[in-house]
Formats: C-alpha cells, sequence, structure tokens
C-alpha cells in the first residue's frame, strides 16, 4: 500500500490526527478532514484511492459526501464508518456504492485489511477477495 | 386535577433519557476512540525507539496495551448504555429475545458481582423472535434476575436461561439457593410483565417444596399488539 493516497474523515479532530500520524508511520500518505465540506476541498484539489468517512457529521454528513463523490469522483473507493448499531445507514450507504463499512471504533489493523481489499478487490484479501 | 398526566409524561420521560442516553453515549465512544488512538500511536512510535532505550520503550509499550485494555472494556459498558437507551424508542417491535437477555445480564453483572454471586446468562439456541415492547420487558427480566439474586448466597451461581415454547417463549432463572416464601409477591418488574406482554411467572418446584427457580412465559406477540392485529384481520377478511 505504499502508493496509496487516503482521506480520513471525521469531526474528532485528535482522532483524525491521531490515525493520519499513525498512517504516515505505515508509509501510507494520509490526509485528513474534520468535515465533509473540507473533504470534498480536498477531493476537488488532489486525488485520492480511498476515502474513510464517518456518517454522523454535523453538517454535511458522511451520506451526503458519499453521494458527491459518486457524481464528481466515482473512482475513488469509499469505506464508512457508523457507531454501534446503526445498521440502516450501513444499508444506505452500501446502496450508495460504499465498498465497505466498519463499526466504532475502528482498529487501525482492521481499517488497512479493509483498505487493502477495497484497492486490491482481486488481491489477497484475508478472504481472498 | 387526578393523575392522567402521569402516563404521556412517563413515556416522554423514558424518550427522553433514552435520547440523551444514547448521546452521551456517542460522545463517550468517540472518546475512546480517540484515547484509543492516541495510544495506538504512542505503540506505534515507541515501536520505532533506538535500541538503547529499549527499557523505556518497553514500558512505554505496556503502559499503552493496559490503556487500550481498559477502553475495550469501558467501549463494553458502553454499548451496554446505548442499547438501554435504544430498548426505548419503539414500544412495538420485533426484536430477538437474546439480545433482551443479554442485555439484562449486562445491566445485572454489578449487582451479581457486588452479591459476590455469579449470574450466567445463556443466549436461546437459535433466535427467538418477540413482538412488543423490549424496554418492559428488559425491566421484567431484569427484576426477576435481581430478586434471585437478593436471594442466592454468596459464592453460589444464578442461571438464566430461554427457550422457544410453542407460540411462548419460557424463560429459566433458576438459583442454586432456595428461593425465600413470598419472594415474587411483591416484584414490581413480574407486574410490568404480565400488563404490558401478558407474561406469567411460576416457581419451580411448586410447594410444599422450596422453589429454586422463577418460570417466566412470554408470548411471542404482545397481546394488546395481537388484538390490533386480530382487528384488523376482521375488517379485512382477505388480511391484506
Amino acid at each position: 500500500m505504499d502508493d496509496l493516497r487516503l482521506l480520513f474523515v471525521d469531526d474528532e479532530k485528535e482522532l483524525v490526527s491521531a490515525v493520519v500520524e499513525r498512517l504516515e508511520l505505515r508509509g501510507i500518505d494520509g490526509v485528513g478532514a474534520t468535515s465533509g465540506d473540507e473533504a470534498l476541498d480536498h477531493l476537488r484539489e488532489g486525488s485520492f484511492d480511498v476515502v474513510v468517512l464517518d456518517v454522523k457529521m454535523p453538517g454535511t454528513g458522511g451520506l451526503e459526501v458519499l453521494r458527491t463523490i459518486n457524481r464528481r469522483h466515482p473512482e475513488v473507493k469509499v469505506i464508512l464508518m457508523t457507531g454501534h448499531g446503526s445498521a440502516k445507514d450501513s444499508e444506505i450507504g452500501r446502496r450508495l456504492g460504499a465498498v465497505a463499512y466498519l463499526e466504532k471504533p475502528v482498529d487501525l489493523e482492521d481499517l488497512l485489511t479493509t483498505v487493502d481489499q477495497a484497492v486490491n478487490p482481486e488481491g489477497n484479501g484475508p478472504d481472498g477477495q | 386535577m387526578g393523575n392522567d398526566h402521569r402516563r404521556p409524561l412517563q413515556r416522554e420521560g423514558v424518550l427522553f433519557f433514552g435520547d440523551v442516553i444514547a448521546g452521551l453515549s456517542h460522545e463517550l465512544s468517540n472518546v475512546f476512540n480517540i484515547i484509543n488512538e492516541i495510544a495506538g500511536l504512542q505503540q506505534d512510535i515507541v515501536g520505532g525507539a533506538q535500541p538503547e532505550s529499549a527499557g523505556v520503550a518497553n514500558r512505554l509499550t505496556e503502559l499503552a496495551g493496559r490503556i487500550k485494555a481498559q477502553v475495550e472494556r469501558g467501549e463494553t459498558f458502553n454499548q451496554f448504555l446505548h442499547s438501554l437507551a435504544h430498548s426505548v424508542d419503539d414500544a412495538n417491535i420485533a426484536f430477538d429475545l437474546g439480545d433482551t437477555l443479554e442485555l439484562a445480564g449486562s445491566l445485572a453483572a454489578r449487582p451479581a458481582r457486588l452479591a459476590r454471586v455469579e449470574l450466567v446468562v445463556h443466549r436461546p439456541e437459535s433466535p427467538v423472535t418477540l413482538v412488543g415492547d423490549p424496554f418492559a420487558l428488559l425491566l421484567t427480566i431484569f427484576g426477576s434476575i435481581e430478586v434471585v439474586l437478593d436471594a442466592a448466597d454468596s459464592e453460589r451461581r444464578v442461571e438464566v436461561n430461554a427457550a422457544p415454547h410453542g407460540d411462548w417463549a419460557r424463560l429459566f432463572i433458576t438459583s442454586a439457593d432456595p428461593l425465600p416464601p413470598g419472594v415474587v409477591d411483591e416484584v414490581a418488574a413480574l407486574e410490568i410483565g404480565r400488563l404490558s406482554w401478558g407474561a406469567a411467572h411460576t416457581l419451580d418446584p411448586p410447594p410444599p417444596e422450596p422453589p429454586r427457580r422463577i418460570i417466566l412465559d412470554v408470548p411471542a406477540v404482545a397481546p394488546a399488539l395481537k388484538a390490533t392485529a386480530d382487528d384488523k384481520g376482521q375488517e379485512d377478511p382477505d388480511g391484506n
């Protein structure tokens, strides 16, 4: 995943900063955004392979950002993060084309496995997908 | 003025608590998430430390691991809180009895620990779907467990089991110790079960033997809801 460019979006600034730093320590080009609008700005300005997106955020929510990504950046893979028991959001997200859904709190290693499966669907993921 | 306002007030009050607790639980979850990631970052940084500082690095890694273990523990409690908050959302819903049993057991874990009683809750072997008010059933099960816990001696075990029983579900709350006479006579939770679910309870074994368990029979569909469905059926013989 050395050439991977990942956008991590969550309204919790401390979370975003810790995750981005951990991604960088693993050699992944991670960029953080703390709102849906900031995420869309980043997507306008540069290209990303994967966007990891919190569903519930103040202002422009994750599902709205996902719809915009589908329209403007259909090549980008989107992984959604939702709170415990938010099955309805995850179902909507799947219908909108999110490649995966993770329940918060998300373990970084699980996230990286999911990202790997998203960018290499024919590759060597744990499920052989 | 009579007490007519009490019922809507109580329902609104319960919904208010559920809503507020769900929101706070969400915020707590964010806090746990952040602590977890910062501890993970500490582990990552220390993992790349120079060999000469290996002693300190190992100690910091161990401490980060302990922080993460406590976060995991906190998040488990938080998920119970979240489930409890959402149990009041809908008083007419299909749900799995196993989830409600598990939640009741989780909420009763602390009183059990304080009483030094081992509480073991078994989910039914396969899902048992009930239709009605999950919060009312939760109160009924929790109250029944509390009664049996109170009667149990220290260092003993209380077990909760459930299985389908025709159109009903049958729950067993069993103590290793005999339950005192009249133990269920004034248990409000059982009255809630009767009123909201038409649930019936019996003590086993029957008198004159000292009982060791409460058997709780709960219909698969709460009677008030079943009556409504039957009325609709009469209005529309084709059931459409």
